[in-house]
């Protein structure tokens, strides 16, 4: 349905030029939920933008629907206004000239050739009603809260049935209590206008609950893309395990390596931990274990089992429901997840046990050889 | 640069920071005698002449003040006024065609430059932005006195280069109509218009015309359903604004308009004052400036109407970039004449005619001339008493009404904004009615009421710094924007760390609001130091200002005399422009 190639986009500006996007590839399927999620900065909005329309690619080829609607080495650039598609401003861009059915409507009124009256309203009134907004429809667009107005944004965005559905970190300007109800109502309203829908974000839990697939960005670069849960087990490497879900990190060297496996001891011999290795990481390797707060079991008497990392406790934080624990292995600080009826002085002996089959291995970065 | 505006947004916060600060208890004896004085300040210069004004119009006869021995009330003036065919044949009609004329020049050519700044790929647009502010430097008395150099029939330079082709000996241009007339205010108005409009320009936010064009709205049906729309009242307001400051001049219509024998309302107040012959009919002058003051009122309500709605239409968000600015293309050659023939007529041209005149008299140049160059201009100035007189009544008038305004006006704002005091809301439109009321009025006024009040500072440098201090509306505007970003928890801090309130007003507030006290008291240093007609009217050989004098001695024929005044006038004003520049013009979110 989507299909971006080799994208590019650069800026030219007093200091240099910025590389905004440096080539993205990814395509998103009929029908389904594509995010792009990362951090501040890593080119989201501009590889948006460029699919809107409102941004002119300096490389690569955008295709929508088999149309290719830009394709800068060809002189192919389709304006915004001729692609068909719904988009949903980060500032929402409601327009404070017109009130909420006008703002609505909008995209109908402009269509050539222009529907009857009667339709527009009807069909503006339909995508009012979807989002709950039908009893504010003669409201003023100034007079609108957070939330409403993004309501607005998006029936605005649904109410020609675009090809695609672009929305840019629609949440964001919401309160937490707000998003977070936001974000239900949002993944309801998509899957009910069943439009295929691109979604640019830096918040790792929108982007887990909501998508079909995702593509992690760091620095003008798709990291990793794939389905939310394949992307959360398997990163492909440690931005992408840290980015999401704050995942702990033990440095560790191969002692020795048999057949698809091998056993890491972790630094300051504080355990071995026997686990899967990727064909290039040899004996005598250092390596990261990479895993999840919620995949490190701490106990405090050593059990019987292998796979322990011996730490000691640094402190513990009650939090209700649950207690969050950090523990020391080494100089290397590990978070994890307990029950709340536990409790522990600092400074006294713990031990986590590890799940080598959630534990991911990356080979260490050259500055931590030692 | 911060709109000024009644009520709105600012009114809704200050509700509610006033709600917050219910029962405020921490401002003492000393606070209230300090909120005290200075209200009762404001209210007087502003109502003080006012009221005076309002009561001479109907005492009479009308060569006696208000309250002389042997007025009385009577409806005469009013009637000697109103019942005058010539004010609906001519006055009217000729202030209607003045003003209408020269705000639509003014209009159309500082859309123009303001567009081409904000929103097109203009090359050097930073330049452009300060050459467009240039003319700044030059009062509008100086202003038009160079048209005359430039366009006078005989001797204006322009017209003995056009003769060199067209031939004749008089014209072919004359400023001395009402053409010349429009086109001197309109020129002049530019850069103050300018400025507004590239504000509200600036402050649209780009996702409003993206999600037009997103929605599948080509782009001229984008430029007619939304982007006009919302710049709309940004747009209007500047518009009325610039009616009331024309319908309010003295300058042109005194200095081109009188030999051109054209009168409008302003000129009219003036004239009754300074009659040729007779005793000055207050009485008349008073009645006149009735109708002018409503006018000007009126204009007021609905620029602060428009501006509300411009506050409401504001959605800027902090995130993102400029959009893609429209590519001039071949359009590029035509707007970049268009900006230096604007430079050219607006600063260019007249301030080398001025500098010219003030060492070669008023011929036109020529190489031949350069021998015979003269600084008499200058010597005479700098060997006349009269003259460091008029520079130190300047500066002293310029200073202490930009001080007490200044003062008046953050009290002012702090009280309106932080206190539940009653009636502060009269303090309020007060302080911003004072927008609306033409200096020719506020000199006349002052005059009724200094002539007749026996306390002696009539025909003194006093009387101007009263007279001057009646403009509150920039400073309590801007101090009170600035307020808004203040949290009231930083004062209260200070006030639960044990600071009495002058200490948390002089160590907090102040200092956090120095930026916009600076550039409230540069604004209003500048108004005083140009000021023209309220020293004209309330004019005596002791409180001559430079402005005046320079008139006198244009008058009197002494034109390098003249020339070489203006020189001075612009070079005292060139340094504070530049702070002006740094605090208040800068342009914010530059590209
Ligand atoms: N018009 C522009 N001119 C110059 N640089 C730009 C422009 N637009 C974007 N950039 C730069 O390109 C990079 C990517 O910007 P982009 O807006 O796509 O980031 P983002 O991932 O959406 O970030 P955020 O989460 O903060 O919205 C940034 O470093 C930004 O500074
Ligand atoms: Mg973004």
């Amino acid at each position: 349905m989507l299909k971006v190639e080799e994208l590019e986009r650069s800026y030219p500006t007093p200091d240099g030029i910025v590389h905004a996007v440096r080539g993205v590839s990814f395509e998103v399927e009929q029908g389904s939920f594509f995010t792009l999620l990362g951090p501040s900065g890593c080119g989201k909005t501009t590889t948006l933008r460029c699919v809107a329309g409102l941004e002119q690619p300096t490389h690569g080829r955008i295709t929508i629907d088999n149309a290719v609607v830009a394709d800068p080495a060809n002189g192919i650039f389709i304006p915004a206004f001729k692609r068909d598609v719904g988009m949903v401003f980060q500032s929402y861009a409601i327009w404070p000239h017109m009130n909420v059915l006008d703002n609505v409507a909008y995209p109908l009124v402009v269509r050539k050739p222009r529907p009857s009256k009667q339709e527009i309203r009807d069909r503006a009134m339909e995508a009012l009603r979807l989002v709950g907004m039908e009893s504010l429809a003669a409201r003023s667009a100034t007079k609108l809260s957070g939330g409403q107005q993004q309501r607005v944004a998006f029936a605005r965005a649904i109410v020609r049935h675009p090809k695609l559905l672009l929305l840019d970190e629609p949440l964001s300007n919401l309160d937490a209590k707000l998003r977070e109800q936001m974000r239900y109502e949002l993944q309801e309203l998509v899957a009910r206008v069943a439009i295929t829908t691109l979604y640019v974000t830096h918040d790792q839990a929108e982007a887990l609950a909501m998508s079909d697939a995702v593509a992690v960005m760091s620095d003008g670069l798709i990291a990793q893309c794939g389905p939310p849960r394949a992307v959360y087990d398997k990163p492909v490497n440690e931005f992408v395990a840290g980015f999401l879900g704050g995942a702990n990190s033990l440095g560790a060297t191969i002692a020795d390596r048999d057949g698809g496996r091998g056993s890491a001891v972790i630094d300051g011999n504080a355990g071995t931990v026997n686990v899967p290795l990727a064909d290039h990481i040899r004996s005598g390797d250092r390596v990261e274990i990479v895993f999840r707060p919620e995949d490190a079991q701490v106990t405090f008497v050593p059990g019987a089992a292998g796979d322990q990392v011996r730490a000691s406790v640094l402190r513990l934080s009650f939090q209700g429901g649950l207690t969050e624990s950090h523990l020391k292995v080494g100089d290397t600080v590990v978070r994890s997840m307990l029950h709340p009826s536990v409790v522990a002085e600092p400074g006294a002996e713990a031990w986590i046990q590890l799940n080598p089959a959630r534990c991911v291995i990356f080979a260490a970065r050259p500055r931590d050889q030692q | 640069m911060t709109q000024i505006t009644l009520a709105g947004d600012i009114q809704r916060a200050q509700a509610r920071a006033a709600a917050k600060s219910e029962g405020r208890g921490d401002i003492g004896l000393a606070g209230w005698i300090v909120i005290a004085v200075a209200s009762v300040a404001a209210l007087y210069f502003i109502l003080g002449p006012l009221s005076m004004l309002l009561t001479a119009a109907f005492r009479g006869p009308q060569d006696l003040l208000p309250f002389e021995d042997g007025a009385h009330w009577t409806l005469d003036n009013l009637a000697a006024v109103y019942l005058d065919r010539n004010l609906y044949r001519v006055i009217i009609p000729n202030t209607l065609i003045f003003t209408i004329g020269s705000v639509m020049l003014t209009f159309a050519v500082a859309f123009i430059l303001a567009w081409l700044v904000e929103r097109t790929d203009l090359p050097w647009r930073n330049a452009v932005y300060t050459i467009v502010l240039f003319p700044l430097l030059m009062p509008g008395i100086v202003l038009s006195i160079t048209w005359i150099f430039l366009l006078a029939p005989n001797t204006g330079w322009i017209n003995v280069l056009l003769r060199n082709v067209v031939g004749g000996n008089t014209g072919p241009l004359n400023i001395f109509t009402m053409g010349g007339m429009i086109l001197a205010q309109g020129i002049g108005l530019v850069p103050f218009v300018f400025l507004l409009l590239s504000a509200a320009l600036r402050s649209m936010n780009p996702s409003l015309e993206e999600a037009s064009n997103i929605a599948g709205a080509s782009p001229l049906q984008t430029i007619l359903r939304v982007t006009l729309p919302v710049l709309l009242p940004g747009l209007l307001a500047p518009l009325i604004l610039a009616t009331l400051i024309t319908l309010e001049q003295v300058e042109t219509p005194l200095v081109i308009g009188f030999p051109a024998r054209v009168n409008v309302f302003s000129t009219r107040i003036y004239f009754e004052l300074n009659p040729d012959s007779d005793l000055p009919a207050y009485g008349k002058a008073a009645a006149v400036a009735l109708l002018f003051l409503v006018c000007g009122i009126l204009l007021l309500l609905l620029y602060n109407h428009l501006i509300r709605r411009a506050e409401s239409f504001v959605t800027v968000t902090g995130k993102g970039f400029r959009p893609a600015r429209f590519a001039l293309g071949r359009w590029r050659l035509p707007a970049l004449s268009f900006i230096v023939v604007y430079a050219l007529f607006a600063a260019v041209l007249p301030g080398f005619v001025l500098i010219w005149a003030s060492f070669f008299g008023y011929a036109f140049p020529s190489f031949g001339l350069l021998s015979s160059i003269s600084f008499n201009g200058y010597f005479d100035l700098f060997n006349n008493p009269r003259f460091w007189l008029a520079v130190s009544n300047t500066f002293i008038v310029a200073l202490s009404s930009a001080s007490i305004v200044t003062f008046i006006g953050i009290v002012l704002a702090w009280t309106i904004m932080r206190t539940r005091l009653p009636g502060r809301a009269v303090l309020d439109f007060v302080s911003f009615l004072s927008l609306g009321i033409p200096a020719v009025i506020a000199g006349l006024a002052s005059m009724l009421l200094y002539l007749s009040l026996p306390i002696g500072v009539y025909g003194t440098v006093m009387v101007l710094v009263l007279a001057y201090s009646y403009r509150m509306a920039v400073a309590t505007r801007l101090t009170r924007a600035s307020l808004m970003q203040i949290h009231a928890e930083l004062e209260e801090a200070s006030s639960v760390a044990g600071g009495q309130w002058l200490t948390t007003i002089r160590r907090i507030v102040l200092p956090l609001l120095t930026p916009s006290l600076v550039a409230s008291f540069v604004l209003l240093f500048i108004i005083g130091f140009r000021e023209f007609t309220i020293p004209a009217i309330l004019q005596s050989p002791d409180n001559q200002v430079l402005s005046v004098m320079m008139w006198q001695a244009f008058q009197a024929g002494k034109t390098q005399q003249a020339a070489a005044l203006g020189t001075m006038i612009v070079l005292f004003v060139i340094p504070v422009i530049f702070g002006l520049r740094r605090f208040v013009l800068a342009r914010d979110g530059k590209d």
